[in-house]
C-alpha cells in the first residue's frame, strides 16, 4: 500500500529523510551518509532508514546539491553557443568589470563558460521593440545547425538579442536544433529578461547541467515503481516535475537551501509568525533568508561559484562564516573568516589535523559544544586541541583563553548581524520586526546573540532543526514561477496588451500544474511587479500589483518607493518586469506530535559555560526530547539533542511547545 | 587607552555596514545611468576632523577623493558653523575633489550638540552643465567651460531642502529631473548614515566612538607601515606618458620619484609635466588616490581605507604642474585618465624590485564615449559608456580579455539596454583578435564595438588614452595594440577619432571602438 510521503534532502555529507504517513498521523526521520558518486544510493538508503520499502512510497520530494556543487566546483560539460551575428564573444566580455579590486594576481573573472571554437553566430536581428530587422532564413538555420552538429557538441545554448521581446527566431532555431542535438537550451525559455550577458550565461549554465540531470532522473526512474511519484525541490522553494527539471536543471541551483527556507515558511505559518528570517549556520557558511508575510523572499540575480545566474531563487545570502571559519589577529584586529578549515583539516578540536583557531574551537572552550558528543559517531572532540589552537591568539591579545574564545564569538556575531542588516536593507524591511528561525548544526548555538545585535526579540528553534531541509521537502507543494521583462511606460500604457501578456504567462504555468494532476480552479496565482522611474535600473518590488488600474498601480509604486528611500517624485514610471507564480494550495497537514517521552526538567549534566560577556558559570544541560511542554526556563541553559545544541544566555528565556519547537525570548 | 582587538573588529564591521547601506541607497534610488548600471559612486564616514573611518564598496579612484573631501571642506567652512540637520553640497575639484561631475553631499553628525562625524555620498552625475551634454568638453581651455561649479553650499537646512538653491543647481544642468533624483538619493544616503551612527552612539557614548575612530586610524597606519616595510629602502623613479591634452600637443610625461625609508614612503610627482591647456589636468587628491591604490594592490590588499593609512605616506605635487593644476584649468579627464597614468608611473618605478608582482600595461583609460541624444520632447539624454580592454600579462599567466583594471571598475552597458533607451543600435561587440602584446605570456585582448546612430543631431564626445602611447610590455614582452576609434559616416567617408574630441554625428553614422590590448610579459619564445 503506497501510503507514505518522503522528503529527502541529499546534502554534501548527510542525507536527511523525513517520512509522513499520508494520513498525517505518523512521522519518521533519519540521517544517512550521502554517496557523492551515487546520489541515487542515498535515496534507497534513506527509504530503508525509515523502515519503509518502495511499495509503501506514494511520493518522494527530493532536494539535491548536484547542480549547486557542479557550479561551485566548476564541473562544466562542454557546450556550444549560438548568438546573434556579432555577439558570440559576449559570453567572454561579460560586463567588463573585475571581481577583486586590489588583487592583480587573481583572474579578474572566471574563464568564459564557452571556449571560442564552440561559439557560433547566426545572421538575424530583432530590434528592442520586437520588430525584425534581419529575417532569420531557413537556409541560415540549416547552415548553423550543421555547423554545431559538425563540432561534435551534444549540448547547445541559444541566446539571440531581444529574444525575450520576440522569441520567434530563437524558437525556430531551437526546433531545428532539437532534431539533431540532445540538449538544447533557449534563452527566452530559461530567462526571458533583458540584459544579454546575464541571459546568455544563465542559458549556457542550464544547458551544461542537462545531461547529468537527465541521467540522474533516469536512474531514479529505473529504481522506483511507476506508482511512486517523484518531485524535485527547485530554487524558488516549490516542487517541480521531473519532466520540467530535465529541461531546466538550473532550477535546482539552490535546491538545498530552498528546502530549508520552505521549512522555515512552514514554521512561520504554523507559529502564525508574519515575518521571519532563517538562520542556518553550518561548517563553512551561514545561510540567511527573509520570509515576508510568510513567503520566502525571491531574488532573480545571483552569483554562484563566480557565475551569474538569473532565475527566480530563494533570496538566500551566504555569509562566509561557520563553525570552520578561522580566527586570526590581523594588524591588531581579531578577524574571523572568510578562510575556513572546512572538513579537512577541519577545526582543531576535531583532531583531524587542523591547528588554526576556528569558531568551533571557540564553541568548545565556551562550553557550547558537548565534549562527549560525537556527531553521529564521526568525530571525537578534543578540548586540549581546541585550547592549543586558541592559546597563541589569546596570548597575543593579552586575553585569557576563554576571553579570546568569547571574542571570536563576538566577532562572528557582529559579522552575521551586518549580513542580516544588509539583507533586510536590500529588501527594504526593518529586521527588528522579524523573528528568527535558527537551524543547522551551529545555528541554535549562536542565534541568540546575533538576534540581540539585530534587535530581534523572538527565536524559534524548530523541531527536526538538524534535518530541517528534509522537512521543507516533505511539506512542499508544486509551484512554478516565471520572471519576464515587460517594459511598459506609464505614459504609453496598454491595458489590453498587458492583460494578454499576463494571461498567456499564467496559462502556461497553470497548464504545467494541471498536467501534473492539479485542478485548475484550486491553484493560487501570485504576482510581483518590478517598477522603476524611467532612468532607474533597480526596480522596486510591488507585491499584489493592481495591474488592471494604472493609476492605482502608480500609487502602489509611489508608496513603496517612499517606504524604501524616503521619497517619491510622482513622475512617469515603467513597469519593467513581472514575476508570476502559480502554486498548488498547501495541504493543512497537522504537525505530528512526536512520540511521548516522559518529560523532565532535571538536567542530564552540568558544564562550565562562558557567555559573550566573558562571564562564566556552571550551567544545566537539558535533554531536548524531555523538555516539558510550556514550562518557561530562564537562562543560562544548554539544551541538547543528538545533532544540535541550543545555547541560552543568562538573561533570556526558553520554552518548548507540543510539536517539539523551542521558543526563545531574547532580552534586548 | 587602546581598543581591544575584538571591539575594534566589531565596531569596524558596524561602521562599514553603515557605509554599505549608504551605497545601496544611492545605487538603487539614483537616476544617472552611471550610478545604476555602472556603480560610479562611493560612500564614506569620517571623524569630526574629516578623516575617513569607513567606506562602502567603492571605485578605488574615489578613495583619494573621499579621504580629503571633508578635510578640505573644513578648511573653508569652520566646524563651529555646522548645524545638525544640515546637508552640504560641493563639487569644486579643489575642495578635496577630482572633477565637476563627481558631486558630494556631506552631512555633519552630532551627539549631545557635539559634532563627531560626517557622512559623505559621492556620485558621478550624468550631467553637470557646461559646454557639452555629459559635461565632458574635450576642447575646454578653462575650468568654467566644464560645468556648474558648486562651492560648499548648505542645500538642506534643518532637514528642509532649500528649494531656491536646488532650483539654481537644476537650472544649470541637463536632465534636471534625473539630477533631482540623484540629489534626493544622495541626501537619503547621508540621512540613513546619521540615523545608524546615532544608534551606535547611543549604545556606546560619543567618547567611546571617538576612541574607536582613533583605533581604526591607528590600525590602518600600522597596516600601511607593515606594507611599506616590505619594500627595500631606496629611491625609485618611473615615467609614463599621456597621449595628449586634446589640443594637438605631444605626449605629456607623468613622472614619479618614490622614496622608501623604513616605514615611510614619499611619492613625488613634481617632475611631471606642467599643467596643460586641455582637460587632463588634475588635483593632488587624485595623485594620492593612485599612490594609495598601488600600495594596497602590491603590498597590502587588506589595508583598510582610513585616515590613518595616509600617515606614513607623503604625496608631493608641484603647484602649476599637471598633478596640481590650480583652480582655473580644465580637469574632467584627469579623474580617470591621468589618474591611471600616475599608477602606471608608480608601477614602472617598481619594476626593478617588484616585477614578479606587476602586470604589464593594461587598459588604463576609461575608453569613454558620450553620446548626447535628443529625447522626443527635445531634452538631452546622455549615454555615457566606458570600454574595457586587455589586461596586461603577468609572470605566471596571460592577460585576460575585456576587463577594467586598477583605479577603475565601472561596468559596460548591455546592448539591449542601449537600444531600448537611446536611438543607437549596437551592431557588434566582439573581442579584438590579436590585440594582446606578444610575450612569454600574452596580453589580453581588447574589445571592438560598433554603434550605429538611428537619429540625427547626436553630440559625440571622446575621452580615451593609449591611442598614441601603447600599454607597455614587461620584462621583454611586446606592447598591446593601440586604442582606436573610427567614425564611418553614412556618406561613406571614414575618419579616425582623436582621444579628446567633440563632434556632431547623424543618422546611420557608425562609430567603431577598438580598445587597447594588454602588454605581454617576458620575451616570446622564438623560432617555434
Amino acid at each position: 500500500m503506497t501510503d507514505w510521503r518522503l522528503g529527502i534532502d541529499i546534502g554534501g555529507t548527510f542525507t536527511d529523510v523525513i517520512a509522513v504517513s499520508t494520513a498525517g498521523a505518523m512521522r519518521r526521520s533519519a540521517k544517512v551518509p550521502s554517496q557523492p558518486q551515487q546520489p541515487v544510493r542515498a535515496i534507497v538508503d534513506a527509504i530503508a532508514a525509515v523502515d519503509l520499502t518502495w511499495d509503501r512510497v506514494a511520493e518522494i520530494v527530493h532536494g539535491t546539491t548536484i547542480v549547486t556543487n557542479d557550479i561551485v566546483e566548476h564541473r562544466y560539460r562542454p557546450c556550444a553557443l549560438i548568438a546573434t551575428a556579432g555577439f558570440s564573444d559576449t559570453i567572454e566580455i561579460g560586463r567588463g568589470s573585475r571581481r577583486h579590486l586590489y588583487r592583480m594576481d587573481l583572474l579578474p573573472r572566471p574563464p568564459a563558460l564557452v571556449p571560442r571554437h564552440l561559439r557560433f553566430e547566426v545572421a538575424e536581428r530583432v530590434a528592442h521593440d520586437g520588430s525584425v530587422m534581419t529575417e532569420l532564413t531557413d537556409a541560415e538555420i540549416a547552415r548553423v545547425v550543421d555547423a554545431v552538429a559538425a563540432s561534435g557538441a551534444d549540448t547547445v545554448a541559444v541566446c539571440l538579442l531581444h529574444s525575450f521581446r520576440n522569441a520567434e527566431h530563437e524558437a525556430r532555431l531551437g526546433a531545428a536544433l532539437r532534431t539533431r542535438i540532445a540538449n538544447v537550451s533557449l534563452s527566452h525559455e530559461v530567462s526571458p529578461e533583458f540584459r544579454e550577458f546575464e541571459r546568455m550565461n544563465t542559458t549556457v549554465l542550464n544547458a551544461m547541467m542537462m545531461a547529468k540531470i537527465k541521467n540522474h532522473l533516469g536512474l531514479i526512474d529505473a529504481e522506483k515503481p511507476d506508482d511512486s511519484r517523484l518531485h524535485l525541490m527547485h530554487s524558488a522553494s516549490g516542487m517541480a516535475a521531473p519532466a520540467l527539471i530535465a529541461e531546466r536543471p538550473l532550477m535546482l541551483a539552490m535546491s538545498g537551501p530552498a528546502a530549508g527556507v520552505a521549512a522555515g515558511c512552514k514554521t512561520a505559518r504554523d507559529m502564525g509568525t508574519r515575518h521571519a528570517v532563517t538562520f542556518d549556520m553550518g561548517g563553512t557558511t551561514t545561510d540567511i533568508c527573509l520570509i515576508v508575510d510568510q513567503k520566502a523572499e525571491i531574488a532573480v540575480n545571483r552569483d554562484l561559484g563566480g557565475q551569474r545566474i538569473r532565475m527566480p531563487m530563494v533570496a538566500v545570502d551566504s555569509i562566509g562564516a561557520g563553525g570552520g571559519s578561522i580566527a586570526r589577529l590581523v594588524s591588531g584586529a581579531l578577524v574571523v573568516g572568510p578562510e575556513s578549515a572546512g572538513a579537512r583539516p577541519g577545526p582543531a578540536c576535531y583532531g583531524t589535523g587542523g591547528t588554526e583557531a576556528t569558531v568551533s574551537d571557540a564553541d568548545m572552550i565556551l562550553g557550547y559544544l558537548n565534549p562527549e558528543r560525537t556527531l553521529g559517531g564521526s568525530v571525537t572532540l578534543s578540548m586540549e586541541l581546541a585550547e592549543a589552537a586558541i592559546r597563541s591568539l589569546a596570548e597575543s591579545m593579552g586575553f585569557t583563553i576563554p576571553n579570546a574564545a568569547a571574542g571570536i564569538a563576538r566577532v562572528v556575531h557582529a559579522n552575521m548581524a551586518r549580513a542580516l542588516r544588509r539583507a533586510s536593507i536590500e529588501r527594504g524591511v526593518d529586521i527588528r520586526q522579524f523573528e528568527m528561525i535558527a537551524f543547522g548544526g551551529a545555528g541554535p548555538m549562536h542565534a541568540v546573540e546575533v538576534a540581540r545585535l539585530c534587535g530581534i526579540a523572538r527565536i524559534t528553534v524548530p523541531a527536526f532543526s538538524s534535518g530541517f531541509s528534509a522537512l521543507g521537502c516533505v511539506d512542499a507543494t508544486m509551484s512554478y514561477s516565471r520572471q519576464f521583462s515587460v517594459g511598459m511606460k506609464s505614459t504609453a500604457w496598454r491595458d489590453e496588451y498587458l492583460a494578454r501578456l499576463v494571461a498567456a504567462q499564467t496559462d502556461a504555468l497553470t497548464a504545467a500544474l494541471v498536467e501534473a494532476g492539479h485542478a485548475a480552479n484550486s491553484l493560487l496565482v501570485d504576482c510581483v511587479a518590478g517598477i522603476r522611474y524611467s532612468g532607474q535600473s533597480y526596480e522596486t518590488s510591488i507585491a499584489d500589483p493592481v495591474l488592471a488600474d494604472r493609476d492605482a498601480l502608480g500609487a502602489q509604486f509611489d508608496a513603496a518607493h517612499t517606504a524604501l528611500y524616503g521619497y517619491s517624485t510622482g513622475e512617469a514610471w515603467e513597469l519593467a518586469s513581472l514575476r508570476i507564480e502559480v502554486s498548488a494550495p498547501k495541504g493543512e497537514t497537522e504537525s505530528a506530535t512526536p512520540d511521548a517521552i516522559e518529560s523532565s526538567i532535571a538536567p542530564i549534566a552540568q558544564r562550565h559555560v562562558t557567555f559573550e560577556s566573558g562571564a562564566g558559570a556552571m550551567v544545566d544541560v537539558l535533554d531536548r526530547a524531555r523538555l516539558p511542554v510550556g514550562h518557561v526556563f530562564s537562562g543560562p541553559l544548554i539544551v541538547e539533542d543528538s545533532w544540535s545544541t541550543t545555547v541560552l544566555p543568562p538573561q533570556d528565556r526558553l520554552r518548548a511547545d507540543a510539536s517539539g519547537n523551542l521558543h526563545i525570548e531574547v532580552t534586548l | 587607552m587602546n581598543l581591544d582587538p575584538v571591539s575594534l573588529e566589531v565596531i569596524r564591521n558596524a561602521l562599514t555596514a553603515i557605509a554599505e547601506e549608504m551605497s545601496m541607497v544611492v545605487m538603487r534610488a539614483a537616476r544617472s545611468p552611471l550610478l545604476r548600471e555602472a556603480g560610479d559612486h562611493s560612500s564614506a564616514l569620517t571623524d569630526a576632523t574629516g578623516h575617513l573611518v569607513a567606506q562602502g564598496q567603492d571605485v578605488p579612484v574615489h578613495l583619494g577623493v573621499m579621504s580629503f573631501t571633508v578635510r578640505e571642506f573644513l578648511k573653508r567652512i569652520p566646524a563651529e558653523s555646522l548645524q545638525p540637520g544640515d546637508v552640504w553640497i560641493v563639487n569644486l575639484p579643489e575642495v578635496g575633489g577630482n572633477h565637476l561631475p563627481d558631486v558630494k553631499l556631506i552631512r555633519p553628525i552630532f551627539a549631545d550638540g557635539m559634532l563627531y562625524a560626517f557622512s559623505v555620498s559621492l556620485a558621478h552625475w550624468a550631467d553637470v552643465g557646461g559646454a557639452m551634454p555629459g559635461s565632458y568638453f574635450a576642447g575646454a581651455r578653462d575650468a568654467w567651460q566644464e560645468g556648474l561649479r558648486i562651492p560648499p553650499t548648505r542645500l538642506v537646512v534643518a532637514n528642509q531642502m532649500d528649494v531656491e538653491k536646488l532650483g539654481l543647481i537644476l537650472a544649470n544642468v541637463r536632465g534636471p529631473e534625473e539630477r533631482r533624483g540623484d540629489i534626493l538619493a544622495q541626501i537619503a544616503a547621508t540621512t540613513v548614515a546619521a540615523r545608524r551612527l546615532n544608534d551606535l552612539t547611543v549604545k556606546h557614548g560619543v567618547a567611546w566612538m571617538r576612541l574607536a575612530f582613533d583605533a581604526i586610524h591607528d590600525r590602518a597606519e600600522r597596516q600601511m607601515r607593515e606594507a611599506i616595510r616590505a619594500i627595500p629602502n631606496g629611491v625609485y623613479t618611473g615615467e609614463d606618458w599621456m597621449d595628449d591634452d586634446g589640443h594637438g600637443g605631444a605626449p605629456v610625461p607623468i613622472r614619479v620619484t618614490i622614496t622608501i625609508e623604513n616605514e615611510t614612503a614619499t611619492f613625488d610627482f613634481s617632475n611631471s609635466a606642467d599643467a596643460v591647456p586641455g582637460p587632463i589636468n588634475t588635483t593632488p587628491f587624485i595623485a594620492g588616490a593612485a599612490a594609495f591604490y598601488a600600495m594596497k594592490a602590491l603590498y597590502g590588499p587588506d589595508i583598510q581605507p582610513s585616515g590613518g593609512c595616509y600617515r606614513p605616506l607623503t604625496v608631493v605635487t608641484r603647484p602649476g604642474s599637471i598633478a596640481d593644476a590650480g583652480n582655473t584649468r580644465p580637469v574632467v579627464g584627469g579623474n580617470h585618465e591621468t589618474c591611471q597614468r600616475f599608477a602606471d608611473a608608480i608601477f614602472h618605478a617598481l619594476v626593478p624590485i617588484a616585477a614578479e608582482k606587476l602586470s604589464a600595461g593594461g587598459p588604463t583609460t576609461a575608453g569613454l564615449l558620450i553620446f548626447g541624444t535628443r529625447t522626443p520632447n527635445g531634452d538631452w539624454s546622455t549615454f555615457y559608456e566606458v570600454h574595457s580592454g586587455g589586461e596586461g600579462a603577468r609572470i605566471d599567466r596571460d592577460g585576460v580579455a575585456a576587463t577594467r583594471v586598477h583605479l577603475a571598475n565601472v561596468m559596460n552597458t548591455p546592448a539591449e539596454v542601449i537600444e531600448a533607451e537611446y536611438p543607437i543600435t549596437v551592431e557588434f561587440q566582439r573581442l579584438r583578435e590579436g590585440s594582446g602584446g606578444a610575450g612569454k605570456h600574452t596580453g589580453g585582448e581588447g574589445v571592438a564595438r560598433g554603434y550605429r546612430m538611428r537619429a540625427d543631431d547626436v553630440s559625440l564626445t571622446t575621452m580615451f588614452e593609449r591611442a598614441v602611447v601603447p600599454p607597455y610590455g614587461l620584462e621583454g614582452g611586446a606592447p598591446g595594440a593601440l586604442f582606436r576609434a573610427t567614425l564611418k559616416r553614412a556618406t561613406g567617408t571614414e575618419e579616425a577619432l582623436r582621444g579628446k574630441q567633440n563632434i556632431q554625428i547623424g543618422k546611420m553614422d557608425l562609430v567603431v571602438v577598438e580598445s587597447c590590448g594588454g602588454g605581454g610579459y617576458g620575451r616570446a619564445p622564438t623560432g617555434a
